[in-house]
């Protein structure tokens, strides 16, 4: 089967076209996938996590995936962010940087994650942060992490890639997997047939999870929103049909044509944030309790 | 017996990274068994490199389940954690306060919402 993909931009059009190869291609089983980017005039390097979570699927069920007349440009972004490699391709060097290279982890790799965003992202230039603002984006990228170890009971393990794009001081980091989503781990933890966009606003509401026991949650989320809405950065959630989007200014939920099959979170941070995230008082040691 | 106890979390876990469920768990059950059996603890950070608010949860947000406030604040002080970290902390156990006092509300608001599955 021979599948054409547009232009793949971290945006909602982009989210769909990709759950959409999904769409065409679900039922497929030791088959072979052509996806042909003719007519792709530009891919955002973070989206090759979303992409490669219906490619992990297509691959589970021993399909063959090939990537054909891939642009010259869009060729070297997916090299550099060694994406490729997984098609046999060699890697380029990241001559100026910006890369947060593709990587699949497993379900337990926490640590592992921890140590790829040591590695990434201190003195390389991507990009010269605030220890503090560093800090927190890390903290995030943790949260979000071993979030989607804990729910997502995706087999291929969780895929991430990050984008450093310099003229627009703007960093994303994306983090999917391709696991039951969101939808299903709201469904039997509240036991009703909730659809995409209702059980990703369950998830985003302060104080809820579905973790098993009796564990407060839904903290995570809270202070990710709050660290975006400080660094006028972007947090997108794509999970199953639902489609969430928060920016200072904005928050909107929607729900997507195609199903994307798992779920994948995507920040963007504004790296020339100089906030200080100094805290309003200190907090005493013998107030916690 | 009344000496206070030092729990470093770092030597618990054998890692400076405060990230995992399954860590904060180990970190919850040994401070839940003290402060049952009447010890007073300190919970010390040092060393650690990175801490979340997933592991403090489990770690500690978990006590508010079974322990009161009272044997809470009377048995427990943390150590260690930067003032940053320290908010996240006041953060997550004014969460769990939150969540326990109020639990059966928590979880079924939104069981009473209708949803229109079309999916």
């Amino acid at each position: 089967m021979k599948l054409n993909m547009g232009t793949i931009r971290s945006d909602m059009s982009g989210f769909n076209s990709i759950a959409e190869v999904f769409r065409n291609t679900k039922y497929l089983l030791f088959d072979s996938v052509d996806l042909d980017f003719s007519d792709c005039s530009f891919f955002e390097a973070n989206m090759a996590a979303p992409l490669y979570s219906v490619i992990a699927r297509l691959r589970n069920e021993l399909n063959d995936v090939n990537l054909l007349n891939t642009p010259r440009k869009i060729r070297e972004i997916l090299k550099r962010n060694r994406f490729l490699t997984l098609f046999g391709d060699n890697a380029i060097p990241d001559t100026n940087q910006t890369t947060l290279p593709f990587k699949i982890f497993k379900l337990n790799a926490d640590e592992q994650f921890s140590e790829y965003l040591d590695y990434y992202m201190k003195g390389k230039g991507i990009p010269r942060m605030s220890d503090v603002l560093t800090k927190r984006f890390r903290q995030s990228l943790l949260e979000i992490f071993i979030n989607a170890t804990f729910h997502s009971k995706s087999k291929s393990g969780i895929f991430v890639c990050g984008q450093f794009y310099p003229t627009k001081h703007r960093l994303d980091f994306t983090i999917s997997d391709a696991g039951i989503g969101i939808r299903e781990n709201v469904r039997n933890f509240t036991g009703r047939k909730i659809n995409s966009v209702n059980a990703l606003k369950w998830a985003v509401m302060e104080g809820h999870t579905t973790k098993t026991g009796n564990l407060p949650g839904g903290l995570g989320l809270k202070l990710l929103k709050d660290f975006i809405k400080l660094n006028r950065g972007k947090l997108q959630i794509i999970s199953r049909f639902g489609y969430y989007e928060f920016t200072a200014s904005n928050e909107l939920y929607q729900k997507m044509d195609n199903d994307f099959p798992g779920t994948c979170v995507n920040i963007e941070i504004n790296t020339e944030d100089t906030s200080s995230y100094r805290l309003s008082s200190e907090i005493d040691h013998n107030d916690i309790f | 017996m009344n000496e206070r106890i030092t729990i470093k979390v770092t030597d618990l876990i054998g890692t400076p990274l405060c990230i995992s469920a399954e860590d904060g768990q180990k970190v919850f059950e040994k401070t839940k068994q003290l402060i049952l059996s009447g010890r007073k603890i300190t919970i010390s950070f040092e060393n650690a490199t990175m801490l979340i608010s997933l592991f403090l949860n489990v770690a500690i947000g978990q006590l508010y389940e079974s322990l009161s406030e009272e044997a809470i604040r009377t048995h427990l002080k943390v150590e260690g954690l930067s003032p940053d970290d320290m908010e996240l902390l006041k953060r997550v156990v004014d969460n769990a306060k939150k969540y326990y006092s109020n639990k059966e509300s928590y979880d079924d608001a939104w069981l009473k919402e209708e949803d229109d599955d079309d999916e």
